[in-house]
């Protein structure tokens, strides 16, 4: 459509602007000046001006409980559910009275549905922290982040404490604690304890257009009845893991179910976790592997120096990626402070302890080149204290998991699987040694080979049983992820598997009969990558198809 | 003393280092007292004033108080005393200005270049070209060639300035409002039974019914604040809910009525039989007050409650429940909204709920009412002001005397008024079509999405010679097809009044400089004004508070008076005014409701009872259609085509990601599907992919869709109810089909939480 240039006059059979009249771009100035004058406050009167209480407390007064808890109480969210409606008006209003973030809110409400086809149900539920009993946050804190109120039960998260390591939103199974990858670090709801404090109401109990939430105080002793009993909500985690203090009133009986019950998603990889899990216990593997040639005898352990430092370079390495993982890695000394509660602190030291040991006997090899060679002992008894430092290190790793109460992450599980990383890669190291060099020592590079190929095959078969599940448990819910939306990267990591624990070990060995020693050395290399990339894989779906405990949801928003 | 001090200070600092109870972080999140009778506020956002203003999405018209820093609006909360809501918001209202702050406003003019594409330009070139096409095009075609499509969304003062200058400054003749879509059928039905578009309720009466009658309206998540208003009814009312799908609402009733979809006016029919069959009528009002109810019994004579059932898929005693309970009522409010108005027979379903108001005279008493629920913030006050169908002050067009008036009020000549009303929206299009309409100027609303048949639609835009846009974003889906786009300013951006459901004139302020070059749409109108040279016609018009003093005039005597208000200070200041408010003799109540004394508008004072044969729906299911697809709302969040609500994180976060389908267990076991797994809807017009959400609270047969995504309306049929040419938006004939893989979108994989 063509552009028209040209300038109206005065249009025809209409009158002419008046000779007076400012022209069209002063016009357009001044409006776009007065466009920009902000009036309100001088053009209307000032309301509330001297108000000082708040005028809102008139509709939430009767929603606070009248006095404050005593010995054996705390306060806790009550939710009428006959009464809530869905609107989520809380979700707004506790993300604007608490000036969070743009995308950050702290508060959630899901969707039940079921009922009969004669009379269906569908059910909105307001949920936030419940400011548990029991809180899960608080034991996995590494840095002691989490403090519950002695009087008000109130679970309060110190931001400036917390270190990003948001181990607190994998043991909360109630997604309460939020990750804000902007500031890097957790938040959450703390039941606006300020306003509490002077007798205002939460910003949600404030907000709620039809009264559906309320503060009361609650008998610790009931919360702890209730949750043995599993009397919490329909479709929400077992309560007697944390206690959760919320209570739910005037569920509609009948078979309700989560909207998004039989809709697994994907969760979050973590791959500087992976990444570290996988290289710990490859050094923790190698040093195994290292220890039992010298038990057998192997006067060079399994290829000299070189593959301690190997095992430890890599170590090292992945100690590193777990920084990444945190949102405020300057601060991960602190980490240390749960020792008694945490085991992300445990494993944290177990680990720290485990590199500084596995340093040592490097550096004593490096430094003193010979000296340990006199000693056979002392080196046993070295390797010893860097295997048994390196296996409490994959131990505490697997309890990290283990605790936060996933099937799919449980310690028969995750044991296996860390285990089987130390063994099939600390092997996969073994035989890139061996093969860099040049395979001079056949028998052990065959060895090597079998053995890589024969745990390989013992832990694909592990794995494969996880595909199995049916059912609508957490280890279903897996299985259908890991069948459906995650498939690739199953069949990824079975290929990189394949590759790096047969196929290419075995052409490593071939080439070798072939008397081709380099070409060894790239096979044996290239099977050591291969296999770590497999377990790689396989770590970020232990991530990524765990079916994580959380409220009730709908349709991912 | 010092030295110690200063050790102190470091040895804090260490210990800080290991455990830091405070600091930046920390302090982020400090709450600390408002003022202003807010209570605690974020201490980042803690206001140096406050305003009152109305909310900007839908016709509850809630108030809130803006929190200002140098005049600027940094926050808000629900206002603690406005009538309307009471402290009260939806999510929507809570993010009311988050969505101001978008990427995607236009900031400047954008006019489309010989080459096809957008180029910004200034305001001066921009409405010179508006003026000289448009002008080109009346000249060529006639000056009824060009037309305009407004919007329920911006102020009374606005509308009634672009109706003005588009009618009488610049010749056009036909402009209909996006309130067709969403208001029509309540308008007509209002007019032709009370003799004026006049929703006799006030919110009050949410609180004072003891049964409450709700017919295709879901206000749990349509008006989250109306249904407040219910939830704080203390006479343990009775509510029945009349909707095919078992909504929150539906699931908050005493009774559910779940009727086949398009069979609500056979079953108010029966409703009004069964009353009438067993006395339940109030003779005396009927006597006094109405005409035509002897007929309207005979008609209904053979709604018993055995063709009734049948009919709508109810049991009969169920049916009989209903109509016991509203018996049983002394104070019964009947209550609907877009499941009536979107009908076929909008209209006269629309009256057979105030037929059953009248005849059993629950009308002009508290609790009580046949009350239309509005959509859009200023739909209401569109149907009173927006010169398109009516002329200002809800007056005709075709009447010599009316336009006299006008020509008076409004120091014109009344040559200029043109004598006969504007087309409706569809038949504008078919002008388009037809080559009759060449020039459209869109202002405010996203009809390359809401309007009903879209491929069709889409069509008809490429046929204009002109297209302008005026709009918040240069994004939507209608913006991008403009040739001239004009950057306008959001509500909070400007001020005027809206008027909401229960006739409240409310203020709304600017507390917000536009971004960019964004004018006002007041002022937009000022300058195609100008720039048509006929500005000397509207030199009063100079302020929309100035321009509020004209409507005051136009609405003198006529039922909408509200000369009483003196201006918008006054207005600010008691919370909103319902019309009627004349200058003498006005009740200040903040409360108040229309007919108590049994008179209506029609000459003789009586209110009538009007009905028609019910007809099937235009395309019943079958063959290869077998289901029935309704449309509707899917969230509190979301507000229509999203050009809004679609801005905030927040309002993204409360309603599912991708479109989404609701359907039956059953339904969804026949083709497969699983909730979240994608499937292909299809009408005989289109295609729409979406994710299956399996629900028992979708009936068997049945599909639901929510309107906020743009393919919903690829599927929807272009039927019109006869007389008020509102679209049927709600029923049409569908089938469902699991997704093959290549239909799958890919980021349907992705993982989705953290």
């Amino acid at each position: 459509m063509p552009v028209v240039e040209e300038r109206p006059t005065a249009i025809a059979d209409r009158e002419a602007p008046a000779p007076s009249r400012p022209r069209g771009d002063r016009l357009v100035a001044s409006l776009l000046a007065e466009q920009g004058d902000l009036t309100a406050v001088e053009r209307f009167a000032q309301v509330h001006q001297d108000a000082a209480e708040p005028i809102q407390a008139q509709y939430y007064s009767a929603l606070l409980p009248a006095e404050p808890p005593g010995p054996g109480q705390q306060l806790a969210f009550e939710v009428d559910l006959g009464r809530c409606s869905g609107c989520k008006a809380c979700v707004a209003a506790c993300h604007s009275l608490n000036g969070l973030d743009a995308d950050e809110t702290w508060r959630d409400v899901g969707l039940l549905i079921g009922g009969s086809t004669a009379l269906p149900v569908l059910q909105h539920v307001t949920t936030a922290c419940h400011h548990c009993v029991e809180p899960a946050c608080q034991s996995a804190c590494p840095v002691e982040a989490y403090e519950k109120d002695p009087i008000t039960g109130i679970v309060r998260h110190l931001d400036d404490q917390c270190i990003g390591c948001q181990y607190c939103t994998l043991a909360c199974p109630y997604d309460a604690p939020k990750y804000n990858p902007a500031k890097g670090i957790v938040r959450k709801c703390d039941m606006c304890a300020d306003r509490l404090k002077v007798g205002e109401a939460p910003a949600c109990v404030q907000a709620c257009p039809h009264e559906a939430i309320r503060i009361r105080v609650v008998d610790v002793a009931e919360v702890r009845a209730d949750a043995e009993a599993g009397a919490f909500l329909p479709g929400a985690f077992d309560p007697a893991y944390t206690r959760p203090a919320t209570r739910f009133r005037s569920l509609v009986p009948g078979d309700l179910r989560p909207a998004d019950d039989h809709l697994p998603t994907p969760e979050h990889g973590h791959t500087p976790l992976a990444v570290m899990l996988v290289l710990t216990q490859l050094a923790a593997g190698g040093f195994l592997i290292e220890l039992l040639a010298r038990l057998a005898g192997a006067t060079d352990g399994v290829a000299g120096s070189a593959h301690p430092r190997a095992c430890l370079a890599m170590g090292f390495l992945g100690l590193g990626a777990s920084l990444l993982h945190l949102g405020r890695p300057l601060y991960a000394y602190r980490a240390i402070l749960g020792i008694r509660h945490s085991w992300l602190s445990r494993e944290i030291a177990t680990l720290g302890l485990f590199a500084k040991v596995a340093a040592a006997y490097v550096a004593a090899d490096l430094l003193f080149p010979g000296w340990l060679d006199g000693r056979p002992g002392l080196r046993l008894g070295m390797l010893a204290a860097v295997v048994a430092s390196g296996g409490a290190g994959v131990g505490s790793s697997v309890m990290v998991y283990h605790v936060v109460r996933r099937p799919y992450w449980r310690a028969s599980i995750a044991g296996c699987k860390f285990a089987g990383t130390a063994v099939v890669l600390g092997l996969a190291v073994a035989l890139a040694c061996l093969g860099v060099q040049g395979g001079r020592a056949t028998t052990p590079l065959i060895a090597t080979a079998l053995a890589l190929g024969a745990a390989t095959a013992v832990k694909l078969a592990f794995e494969a049983r996880d595909l199995d599940a049916t059912g609508d448990d957490p280890l279903g819910r897996t299985a259908r992820l890991l069948r459906g939306p995650l498939r690739r990267a199953v069949d990824l990591r079975r290929t990189l598997g394949i590759a790096g624990g047969f196929v290419l070990p075995a052409a490593a060995v071939l080439v070798l009969f072939a008397g081709a020693p380099i070409g060894t050395a790239i096979a044996s290399g290239l099977a050591l990558g291969a296999s770590l990339a497999g377990e790689f894989v396989e770590r970020s779906l232990f991530f990524r198809a765990v079916s994580k405990p959380r409220m009730p949801g709908g349709l991912p928003s | 003393m010092t030295t110690e001090l200063r050790r102190e200070g470091v040895l804090d600092r260490l210990l800080g280092l290991v455990r830091a109870r405070d600091g930046r972080l920390t302090r982020e999140l400090r709450r600390e007292p408002g003022g202003f009778g807010l209570g605690q506020v974020p201490a980042s956002k803690a206001p140096d004033a406050t305003t009152g203003v109305v909310c900007g999405f839908c016709s509850t018209g809630c108030g809130l108080t803006v929190h200002l820093r140098d005049g600027e609006a940094v926050n808000l909360t629900p206002t603690a005393d406005y009538p309307v809501n009471r402290g009260m918001a939806c999510p929507k209202g809570w993010e009311a200005l988050t969505v101001l702050d978008a990427p995607d406003r236009a900031t400047a003019p954008l006019l489309r270049g010989a080459d096809g594409r957008r180029r910004e330009v200034g305001w001066d070139e921009a409405m010179t070209t508006l003026a000289a096409r448009f002008r080109a095009i009346q000249k060529e075609h006639g000056s009824d060639s060009v037309a305009f499509l407004s919007t329920g969304q911006i102020a009374t003062e606005e509308m009634a300035l672009l109706g003005a200058v588009a009618k009488f400054g610049l010749g056009m003749v036909h402009g209909d409002g996006n309130t067709r879509q969403c208001m029509a059928s309540a308008v007509v039905a209002y007019k032709q039974a009370f003799g004026f578009d006049a929703p006799p309720y006030t919110y009050q009466d949410l609180e004072e019914s003891d049964c409450i009658v709700l017919i295709g309206a879901n206000p749990c998540i349509a008006h989250p604040v109306l249904w407040e208003r219910a939830t704080r009814n203390p006479h343990r009312p009775e509510i029945l809910v009349v909707d095919p799908r078992r909504t929150e609402t539906a699931m908050a009733a005493t009774l559910h009525l779940p009727v086949r979809p398009k069979s609500d006016l056979v079953f108010l029919y029966g409703l009004a039989n069964l009353l009438i069959e067993r006395g339940a009528i109030d003779r005396p009002f009927i006597d006094a007050h109405t005409r035509g109810f002897d007929e309207f019994a005979a008609f209904v004579g053979r709604f018993d409650a055995e063709y009734v059932a049948r009919e709508t898929g109810l049991r009969e005693e169920v049916v009989r429940d209903a109509a016991d309970r509203i018996a049983n009522g002394r104070r019964v409010s009947f209550w609907w909204t877009m499941g009536v108005n979107q009908g076929h027979q909008g209209v006269k379903t629309a009256q057979a709920a105030i037929n059953l108001a009248l005849l059993t005279g629950n009308i002009g008493r508290p609790g009580t009412g046949a009350n239309s629920i509005t959509g859009q913030c200023n739909a209401m006050g569109s149907r009173l002001f927006s010169n398109t169908t009516n002329l200002l002050g809800g007056r005709d067009f075709a009447d010599p005397a009316h336009r006299a008036e006008v020509a008076e009020i409004l120091d014109i000549p009344e040559g200029r008024i043109p004598d006969r009303p504007s087309w409706s929206y569809d038949r504008i299009l078919d002008g388009v079509r037809a080559g009759e309409i060449r020039g459209l100027w869109i202002i405010g609303t996203n009809p390359a999405h809401s309007w009903i048949d879209q491929s069709r639609f889409r069509e008809t835009l490429g046929e204009l010679d002109f297209l302008v846009v005026q709009d918040m974003y240069h994004s939507t889906e209608t913006a991008e097809l403009a040739d001239l786009l004009l950057p306008a300013a959001g509500w909070g951006e400007k001020e005027g009044t809206f008027i909401n459901s229960e006739r409240r004139v409310g203020l709304h302020k600017k507390v917000r400089r536009a971004p960019g070059k964004a004018l006002a749409d007041f002022q937009i109108f000022k300058l195609a004004a100008h720039y048509a040279g006929c500005d000397a016609l509207f030199d009063e018009w100079s302020s929309p508070e100035a321009a509020f003093q004209i409507l005051k005039r136009l609405s003198a005597g006529r039922p909408c008076d509200v000369t009483g208000i003196a201006d918008y200070r006054a207005l600010d200041e008691a919370g909103g005014i319902q019309w009627p408010f004349p200058a003498e003799g006005a009740d200040p109540s903040p409360e108040r409701r229309l007919f108590a004394d049994g008179r209506f508008h029609h000459p003789d004072g009586r209110a009538r009872f009007l009905f028609e044969e019910p007809r099937p729906a235009p395309e019943p299911a079958g063959g290869d259609f077998p289901m029935q697809l309704l449309t509707g709302r899917g969230s509190a969040a979301q507000w229509h085509t999203q050009t809004r609500t679609a801005k905030s994180d927040v309002l993204r976060k409360l309603h599912p990601r991708d479109p989404y389908v609701e359907i039956n267990p059953v339904d969804a076991e026949a083709a497969g599907l699983a909730t979240g797994d994608w499937a292909v809807v299809a009408s005989r017009r289109g295609e729409a992919r979406a994710r299956a959400f399996v629900t028992p609270t979708v009936a068997a047969g049945q599909l639901f869709l929510p309107m906020h995504d743009a393919a919903t309306n690829r599927l929807t049929l272009a039927a019109f109810d006869a007389e008020s040419r509102q679209p049927s938006y709600k029923s049409c004939a569908a089938r469902v089909r699991a997704a093959r893989a290549g239909e799958i979108p890919r980021r349907a994989d992705t993982s989705t939480s953290h």
